[in-house]
């Protein structure tokens, strides 16, 4: 599903973007961007030369090592910032200085101090930040959500999420050398409930609005620096929702499966996501190419039409740039992003005080 | 012929399952590790100092059997400890994937390493010893780390396949511990010839066939005995091997495999016949080709996940 803004594009000046880091994420958002209308891609950075090698030949005009030089040299209306989360707040600022709207890829800063400094800067300077949660885009859960305010299940008093990859590491064959950063709790802030809790926190808002975080528990499979498994308890009080969240960086995963599954025990029967998700993905990839090619002759195609999740990255920064070219606030806001930090926070702190806790052995009375 | 000892591993527990602990792993270990290294003693007893290989070549958990387990080391380390009381060294390599002391943490042998006050070392940082073995005929130079030629060498792999399907085994761990311009069967049967290792132990608490499997077994003997029992377990050919058929002269076979527990070697071999890694995250080249196909005729972008590096 393409943004519903995508056909409202009018303005004849096209918003113009740099994209900061073209990693693995960084070359998703900047091939959404080369392919959407009305945008146009001025230029690409990464400090990896591999890396500015792709983006030159995925069509990207010129490239730097540097972001902060590209931000200097390029007259942009908005930037991606797909770095390394302890660069999120220093490109931010620096964008703010030369007054460009940001669209920053998830976790938005690594704790809710920077974030909120960063948010404060973004204020000062009047540019709009937006963020990457992109799990409420995705196919299946608009189905959870629709299914849900159909009141197809009547009350749901539980919930629960469970969204697993096997993170930097990877799964056999090892054949790719694995990035440290993604281990570093300095660079990162976290782990697993940093890189994936917060996209399941975000949707559950986005479902039964606001939470609380009751418990959790972080556990490690290997003795990595960071968390790769994380258990949440929470409670949405507006919907009268228990919820658990279960994130973890400790499966292997074969793509195009996709470990990501959300239920809503109801009254009445259950709704989840992998009913909404298609049966086939080859069948329904192969679906989608076709409608794709048909609309060759009177249309736009719908980007990366076969591969769901990421249509979901396309939507998600066609829906900031519409927010950006309309002057409105961008739908997953820096607050937004802020909300999922918090709630990531409350987790570890509860973690922390569980394992700190000793744990006094009832006295047992004949 | 050959011998192997075979030692079945925990069969007291009466539930299965992973232990996340490695201490709780150990105690299992304990009498099946005595079981495979007391027919050894004397090969053993005597050094001043014994280097243990695992297979570590990545920080995969060891719950998968795609490495050796760290608690299997940790066990003979404390069998030598208490038994010989030598100084151990457990190696690995550095490759240009990961560094050797970023995987050993993640497996948490620097913890097995404090406890027996042994030394971690990364072979890609050691003097070698370079020299010549003819294998087959033709002759391969070798850089080997003189740890492995200085003392002597238990190597304890895994019981997996590797990428191209053969057995992982004691050669091939051995293999990726030098350096060596032949290719890299020829370099490990060279590095088995020159290493000689004094024993191999098998860690089969868990296999990977096309799935984890709870083995729980472990086998000790010559690197290429034991490695002989590996690839049959994994159903593959022997002779098809090249980096094992050399090593295994007429003389040698079949490997006898003293089986006082009874462990069922027919039924591990049929949970394992023709087992594989996982596929490559590469997607297969046609449909990589057929979306580039598609792309170009509706207008779409090519994930960049199917543009390779």
């Amino acid at each position: 599903m393409l943004s519903q803004f995508r056909g409202r594009l009018t303005d004849p000046k096209p918003l113009s973007i740099g994209v900061l880091g073209v990693g693995n994420i960084g070359m998703v958002h900047l091939k959404s961007a080369l392919a959407m209308p009305g945008v146009e891609v001025l230029a690409a950075a990464d400090a990896v030369p591999e890396n500015r090698d792709r983006a030159e030949r995925a069509g990207v005009d010129r490239t730097y090592d540097d972001y902060a030089a590209l931000l200097a040299a390029e007259d942009l209306d908005a930037a991606v910032v797909a770095l390394p989360p302890f660069l999120h707040a220093e490109a931010v600022e620096r964008a703010a200085e030369y007054g460009i709207d940001v669209f920053v890829e998830k976790p938005l800063a690594r704790s809710t101090e920077e974030a909120d400094r960063m948010l404060e800067i973004a204020e000062r300077a009047g540019i709009a930040v937006g963020v990457d949660h992109t799990l409420r885009y995705q196919p299946d859960m608009v189905g959870v959500k629709s299914a849900y305010e159909d009141g197809g299940v009547g009350h749901v008093p539980y919930a629960s999420i469970i969204r697993l990859n096997d993170g930097p590491l990877g799964r056999p064959p090892a054949d790719t050398a694995p990035p440290s950063w993604p281990l570093d709790p300095n660079a990162v802030g976290g782990g697993s409930l940093l890189e994936l809790g917060v996209h399941c926190f975000d949707v559950l808002e986005w479902l039964f609005g606001e939470l609380e975080v009751r418990d959790a528990t972080m556990g490690r499979t290997l003795e990595i620096p960071v968390e790769d498994a994380a258990t949440v308890l929470l409670r949405a009080p507006e919907t009268g929702t228990t919820i658990t969240l279960h994130c973890g960086s400790y499966q292997w995963e074969e793509l195009p499966e996709v470990n990501t599954r959300l239920r809503l025990e109801g009254i009445t029967g259950t709704i989840t996501n992998r009913d909404h998700l298609p049966k086939n993905f080859y069948a329904d990839a192969a679906r989608a190419a076709l409608e794709n090619v048909a609309s060759r002759v009177g249309g736009e195609p719908t980007v990366f039409g076969p591969t769901f999740y990421l249509r979901a990255h396309y939507d998600a920064l066609a829906d900031f740039c519409e927010a950006i070219r309309a002057n409105e606030e961008p739908p997953v806001s820096g607050l937004d992003g802020r909300r999922s930090l918090a709630l990531a926070e409350t987790a570890y702190d509860l973690a922390a005080e569980t394992v700190a806790e000793d744990v006094e052995v009832p006295e047992v009375r004949p | 012929m050959s011998s192997a000892y075979l030692a079945a591993v925990g069969e007291d527990d009466s539930r299965g399952g992973w232990r996340p602990t490695v201490d709780a792993r150990m105690v299992r270990l304990e009498s099946a590790v005595e079981a495979v290294l007391e027919p050894h003693r004397a090969r053993l007893a005597g050094a001043d100092r014994v280097t243990i290989a695992p297979d570590v070549h990545y920080p995969f958990h060891p719950s998968t059997g795609v490495v050796t387990d760290p608690a299997v080391v940790g066990a003979v380390a404390a069998w030598l400890d208490r038994e010989l009381g030598t100084d151990l060294v457990v190696v690995g390599r550095s490759d240009d994937r990961i560094a050797f002391d970023r995987t050993a943490s993640y497996l948490g042998y620097d913890r097995l390493a404090e406890r027996f006050d042994a030394a971690l070392v990364d072979l890609a940082d050691v003097p070698t010893r370079n020299e010549y073995r003819a294998v087959d005929g033709r002759s391969v130079a070798l850089s080997v780390p003189k740890p492995l030629v200085e003392s002597p060498v238990i190597v304890v792999p895994s019981l997996r396949p590797t990428e191209e399907g053969t057995a992982a085994g004691a050669v091939r761990t051995l293999g990726r511990l030098v350096t060596s311009g032949a290719d890299s069967s020829r370099a490990s049967v060279a590095a088995t010839q020159m290493i000689d290792p004094d024993l191999a132990v098998l860690d089969g608490t868990v296999a990977y066939g096309d799935d984890p499997v709870a083995t729980n077994l472990l086998l000790s003997g010559s690197a290429p005995a034991v490695d002989a029992v590996a690839t049959s377990l994994l159903g593959r050919d022997v002779d098809a091997d090249v980096a094992l058929s050399p090593l295994l002269s007429d003389g040698e076979r079949p490997v006898a495999v003293e089986n006082p527990d009874g462990v069922d070697l027919s039924g591990v071999r049929e949970r394992l016949t023709g087992g594989r890694l996982p596929p490559s995250d590469d997607t297969h080249p046609a449909v990589s080709s057929a979306y580039r196909l598609y792309a170009a005729a509706s207008g779409d972008a090519v994930p960049p996940q199917l543009e390779g590096r």
